[in-house]
């Protein structure tokens, strides 16, 4: 900005200078520095938030040097002999031009196979249970009571161990199909109560004046209810999906070849423990943060609609 | 029209809102009942479209009993509209969806139909211009305007005001009394909680003071306001005015 102004400032004082056209320019010249004036106003606050900003990143550059200084220290002591150049082609390798994933970019495919597939799944499990918890049958509500106190009491590693070995073979489902069914009762659970807290929260009088129309109570959840109650809830369901992005890695305990499976077993063959680590757990970060992000846009753009 | 015979109605708090309450509106009456806060005002005219469940006694709009069948409970919806101090507008709405969606889904109207009958009652209550909108970019006034014209849809044959002004600031009553006193002067049957006692003498063919859930004296409006005959009333007026 500093550099526009100057150079426009030298360019009137040339042109100035010359003297041409004097009076079209001092209008000119007036508008600019006016302009340039409006632009400095701005400048003041976006440069504030800009020097704090660049000082977040300074800071946090500076830990993950400090991190990383410390790991290779740790390695060194372990005589570990770090080998980057060999990851690249775990992720991906260009025969004869052609483009070609490696394991771990086959691995995040099947991640993210299994982490949509359960998002739908949990929210239709969720939104079933919020809407059975709020029914008016005593047996409804129980029942989806019972489901959400034993899915929230036990592990998820005990639950997807459970389906595979002990449900899959009765119901004759394979591994993909029994690690999709326990993600999604999972973060289903979790995902009722984000839907009930959210149509709980609607106001009364927007039932009653909903009833008041002769409106039945199907129609008053379908219209009036859950559209304004899924505004309120898309935030935190958002956070739910990086959870269940998170949470997908355990599925590589019954043998499905996501992400983390995939690192095992290039780690298995080539001992590149700490290389591989590191980029799995890159992948993974990258995937929520930019979840979370969204996350964080969605609630905010909520924020600004609501007043 | 609307017979009303000795409800009784107790909250879960054991708070007893309604004792004993009997009331006859005859067609195209315009009852006014005003009462002090916590009286039952509100109370009585939620259980009269079935908002709350009253413990005891019945109801009968129009012939039909409001009683456990969800079908009359419907039904008696339907010819029964109901305005409230606080608009309760569908935010996520404009205006014209919040008075096409009850034409649509209760009624089974079309689209262009409820479209009709919705501009129709828009310029009936002097904000057609506004169909686009949403309820938060209206005033008071305005919302409560439209609030009525979503309860005309329905071509109710009665219409419950629950303090319709009370939320209002002072220069946007006036615009909201007159939609009101306009549609008393077209014969709807009406039951009007209000403390606009101008309102009250000009529009209301009778006046019911009730208190603590109970009727304690009715009369027309000339003869409220002017020979009052209970203590309790005499003191009440004496308060307002
Ligand atoms: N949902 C409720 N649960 C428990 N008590 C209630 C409920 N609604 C109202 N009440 C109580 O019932 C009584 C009558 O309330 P109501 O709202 O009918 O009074 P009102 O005459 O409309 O008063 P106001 O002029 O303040 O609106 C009050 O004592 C109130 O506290
Ligand atoms: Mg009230």
């Amino acid at each position: 900005m500093t550099c526009i102004r100057s150079f426009l400032r030298g360019s009137l004082l040339i042109s100035q200078k010359k003297r041409v056209n004097k009076l079209n320019l001092e209008s000119v010249s007036r508008c600019l520095t006016s302009f340039i004036i409006k632009q400095d106003k701005g400048c003041i606050i976006n440069r504030k938030r800009y020097i704090s900003i660049v000082f977040a990143w300074i800071k946090y550059l500076f830990t993950v040097l400090l991190l990383l200084c410390l790991i290779n220290k740790g390695a060194e002591s372990l005589g570990y002999n770090w080998q980057w150049y060999r990851i690249p082609k775990y992720l991906f390798s260009f025969d004869n031009g052609i483009f070609q994933a490696g394991p771990l970019l086959k691995g995040l495919l099947v991640t993210f196979q299994i982490t949509s597939i359960s998002l739908v799944l949990c929210i239709i499990f969720g939104f079933i249970t919020a809407m059975m918890r709020l029914s008016d049958s005593f047996a409804a509500r129980t029942l989806a009571r019972a489901y959400l106190e034993i899915i929230r009491n036990t592990p998820l590693l005990i639950q997807i161990f459970f389906i595979y070995f002990v449900i899959s073979p009765v119901i004759e489902i394979e591994a993909f199909t029994s690690a999709v069914l326990a993600l999604s009762l999972f973060e289903g659970a979790y995902a009722s109560e984000i839907f009930r807290a959210g149509i709980v929260s609607i106001d009364k009088n927007q039932w009653d004046a909903s009833y008041s129309l002769g409106i039945s109570k199907f129609h008053t959840y379908r219209y009036i209810v859950i559209p304004q109650a899924f505004e309120r809830v898309l935030p935190p369901l958002t956070g739910q999906i990086v959870s269940l992005i998170k949470d997908s890695a355990l599925v590589s305990t019954i043998a499905i070849y996501d992400l983390t499976m995939q690192g095992r077993a290039i780690i298995s063959k080539t001992f590149l423990t700490f290389e591989v680590w590191f980029t799995v757990a890159l992948i993974y970060l990258v995937i929520t943060a930019s979840a979370s992000m969204v996350a964080n846009m969605l609630e905010k753009r909520m924020k600004y609609e609501n007043g | 029209m609307i017979e009303i015979n000795n409800i009784n109605k107790a909250f879960t708090n054991g708070i007893t809102a309604l004792k004993n309450f009997s009331l006859t509106v005859q067609r195209k009456e315009v009852v006014v009942i005003i009462g002090p806060s916590g009286s039952g005002k509100s109370t009585l005219l939620k259980c009269l479209n079935g908002l709350e469940e009253i413990d005891e006694g019945s109801i009968v709009i129009d012939g039909i009993p409001l009683d456990h069948q969800k079908k009359n409970r419907l039904e008696i919806r339907k010819e029964v509209g109901m305005v409230f101090q606080s608009f309760n507008l569908f935010p996520h709405m404009t205006v014209m969806e919040n008075i096409n969606l009850a034409q649509m889904v209760v009624r089974k109207k079309s689209a262009a139909q409820a479209q009709e009958t919705t501009m129709e009652l828009l310029t009936k209550v002097d904000i057609a211009s506004k169909a686009g909108s949403y309820p938060a970019q209206l005033s008071g006034g305005q919302q409560q305007r439209v609030a009525i014209a979503r309860a005309l849809a329905m071509m109710p044959k009665v219409m419950l005001f629950d303090e319709a002004t009370s939320a209002l600031d002072p220069e946007m009553i006036g615009e909201v009394l007159d939609v009101m006193k306009n549609l008393a002067k077209e014969g709807m049957t009406m039951i009007v909680v209000t403390h606009e006692m101008g309102f009250a003498k000009e529009a209301g063919d009778r006046i019911v003071f009730m208190a603590d859930g109970e009727i304690v004296e009715q009369g027309t409006s000339e003869k409220f306001f002017n020979n009052p005959e209970k203590e309790r009333t005499k003191q009440f007026l004496s308060q307002i005015f």
